[in-house]
């Protein structure tokens, strides 16, 4: 296998022209995936027959908690190709992405919060998951303020690296700490982790609106990232021959 | 101390903060000169200094020293190099005395006294550095010069704050370890009284 | 300059500054009061929460030592001296860090017995609670070593490495307590506390190496 793919990940100009034809239809696809898991899940899925209709939230919550997990997993492995191998592009990943993390870790909160007032009772509770997506919302948010506050962009780019990695070394720990702390508290007498079986027509709408976020995020991640490449690159002769073809 | 040792810089391309300083440039020191970098402001006299004694990364090019490529793992070059930066790295808290061990820590105390006594800081061999002048600070970090016996010196506006007297006695003992063989990098705004270097000019 | 020149200068530089070390330790002292005074002064109340109280101050206290660990050091240009020594940076931030951590913590283990006295902390819980600070601090440090660096060259950037670094204590925090309150009901705690020897022990090798990388930024 040639490795040509991942060495040309360096180059912003070559980055920029693959993954141009992407964007659109990741976001476009994510977005139909999304609206028809939620539609779905949301409106013909069959009741639960212990938490009625409450437990439709799942069709948001379950999917921004995934993602909100899997962005940080994506922010470790960038930071830590950014030290190994100085990619250029790794750093403008980070920071595409680490706000859409905070966002996602800020709304699996408050749709957990939701769910949590007529199953617990109660708006908020020390639950392992919600604990640890609070820390994870706090990770998120220590990685941007510390990008805005730094001023030099290199210096910006190996501390956004570093704390990612970092980060990523400590979430296992965070989680298993977390974890132990309730076990060794009263814990909540209904549990996530163990769910009845499941029909399929309440998960397949579940899959679709995994799926789709996943596709929504990653187009808007590419966005993102393309705008800040024309943005750190305006002096290259491309990205102007780019603007002035395309308009911005 | 080396007399042997050289440095080449081959091709060297800085960036700093998203803009070219220099692009291509190549130059070499031999045992016993003085090289005056030459430029600007902000055309990069600092930066080369920096990537040269390995605070900073070209983007590209190459730093031989004696012969030896030491552009990714620049520590043989540091073992035998002085670097002089904007704020000279002496710590307020500590006693000029107490400074200069820390950076010296193998030199007796006589030969401490003599360099302090030319220095003219032999008075305030026990006073915190913290409470010196800005000329009387940059002194105790020159006197750094004196002590060790690396080759290489890397030092960037040495003069700057240094009175009439400190300046010819800087200019001096360049020129002694010039004479013995070293090599002597600087940036200065000054014209040298004694020291005829060879200039490399940055344009930008 | 030397391995050992350099770590005598931080300890002159550290007895200079003995006021700042002691301020860090009062600073934990009226932590540990704020919470009988704002929560629950009564020993049902204190005695099994004494662990986290004092934990969570130690927290604070030591990363406020450690917030400011290299400021000083970056602005007279020490900080770029020792990137330029040819020595291991790494290694003299390892050393850096030590010498700190032996100055801030030793004067706080000798003041819990006192607070654990205020606090009525079982003496079951005594010795874990000394064994947890032993044990757990140092993670404490090199976790905390690197916001300090990360944050170096921000002018006020105090608030942003409790942002940043509190998180990721937070394990340690839950470890050492659980520990504590594990010796007070009679259960084993031996693998909590191998936990927290585990973290720094990860903390130590991991750390002053992404330090040196990030003081290598900074210092340009």
């Amino acid at each position: 296998m040639s490795w040509a793919w991942f060495h040309k990940l360096g180059s912003p100009k070559w980055f920029f022209s693959w993954s141009k034809p992407w964007a659109l239809p990741l976001f476009c696809f994510g977005c139909l995936s999304l609206l028809i898991g939620l539609v779905w899940g949301l409106v013909f899925a069959p009741a639960d027959y212990q938490q009625g209709n409450s437990f439709r939230i799942i069709y948001i919550h379950v999917p921004v908690a995934m993602l909100a997990q899997s962005c940080y997993l994506a922010l470790g492995a960038a930071g830590f190709v950014f030290l190994v191998w100085q990619m250029k592009m790794a750093p403008v990943f980070i920071k595409a992405m680490a706000p859409i993390g905070a966002v996602m870790s800020l709304v699996a909160l408050v749709s957990g919060a939701i769910w949590g007032k007529p199953t617990w009772g109660t708006w908020w509770v020390w639950d392992a998951r919600l604990t640890s997506v609070l820390v994870l919302f706090f990770l998120y948010m220590g990685i941007i303020a510390l990008q805005n506050s730094l001023e030099d962009q290199v210096l910006a780019n190996k501390a956004a690296a570093v704390i990612s990695v970092v980060g990523l070394i400590n979430l296992p720990v965070i989680k298993y700490s977390v974890v132990l702390l309730e076990t060794l508290h009263q814990g909540p007498t209904f549990t996530l982790t163990k769910k009845p079986e499941m029909p399929a027509e309440m998960w397949l709408p579940l899959l679709f609106a995994v799926i789709g976020l996943y596709c929504f995020v990653a187009g808007v991640v590419l966005w993102r990232m393309q705008s800040e490449i024309l943005m750190s690159e305006h002096r290259s002769s491309w990205v102007k021959q780019e603007v002035t073809k395309h308009g911005f | 101390m080396q007399s042997s040792a050289s440095l080449t810089i081959s091709d060297l391309w800085i960036e700093r903060g998203e803009r070219d300083l220099c692009k291509g440039l190549s130059f070499s020191v031999q045992p016993g000169e003085v090289v005056r970098i030459l430029g600007e402001n902000g055309a990069g006299k600092s930066s080369l200094l920096k990537i040269i004694a390995g605070v900073l990364s070209p983007l590209e090019g190459k730093i031989l020293y004696s012969g030896e490529d030491v552009t990714l793992d620049r520590t043989s070059l540091q073992q035998d190099a002085i670097y002089l930066g904007h704020s000279v790295g002496v710590k307020g808290l500590l006693t000029v005395a107490e400074n200069l061990r820390w950076y010296c820590p193998d030199i007796s105390i006589s030969i401490l006294y003599s360099v302090l006594t030319q220095l003219d800081l032999i008075d305030l061999v026990d006073v915190l550095v913290k409470k010196l002048s800005a000329g009387q600070a940059r002194r105790v970090a020159l006197a750094r010069l004196w002590l060790t016996k690396k080759t290489l010196w890397l030092l960037d506006e040495p003069f700057a704050s240094l009175d009439v007297g400190g300046v010819a006695l800087l200019e001096e003992r360049i020129q002694q370890h010039v004479l013995l063989g070293g090599l002597v990098i600087l940036t200065t705004h000054q014209d040298l009284m004694s020291i005829t270097p060879h200039d490399v000019v940055l344009l930008s | 300059m030397t391995y050992s020149s350099f770590f005598v200068s931080e300890f002159l530089v550290l007895w200079r500054r003995k006021q700042d070390v002691f301020n860090a330790l009062l600073f934990f002292i009226i932590v540990v009061a704020l919470f009988p005074i704002g929560i629950n002064s009564s020993p049902d109340f204190l005695a099994p929460a004494a662990a986290g109280i004092v934990w969570c101050a130690a927290v604070l206290a030591i990363l406020m030592a450690v917030e400011s660990i290299f400021k000083e050091d970056y602005l007279d240009g020490s900080l770029e001296q020792l990137v330029v020594s040819g020595l291991s940076l790494p290694l003299l931030i390892l050393l850096k860090v030590a010498a700190q951590w032996l100055v801030v913590v030793l004067p706080l283990l000798v003041i819990i017995p006192l607070l654990s006295e205020m606090l009525y902390l079982p003496s079951s819980g005594f010795w874990v609670l000394i064994m947890t600070l032993i044990v757990g601090t140092p993670s404490l440090f090199f976790i905390g070593v690197i916001g300090a660096a990360l944050t170096v060259s921000i002018k006020q950037g105090a608030m942003l490495v409790m942002l940043l670094i509190l998180p990721f204590y937070l394990p340690v925090i839950i470890f050492s307590t659980l520990a504590v309150k594990a010796t007070q009901s009679g259960l084993p705690y031996s693998g909590l506390l191998a936990m927290l020897l585990a973290m720094s022990l990860l903390s130590l090798v991991i750390s002053p190496f992404m330090t040196a990388i990030v003081v290598k930024a900074s210092v340009n």
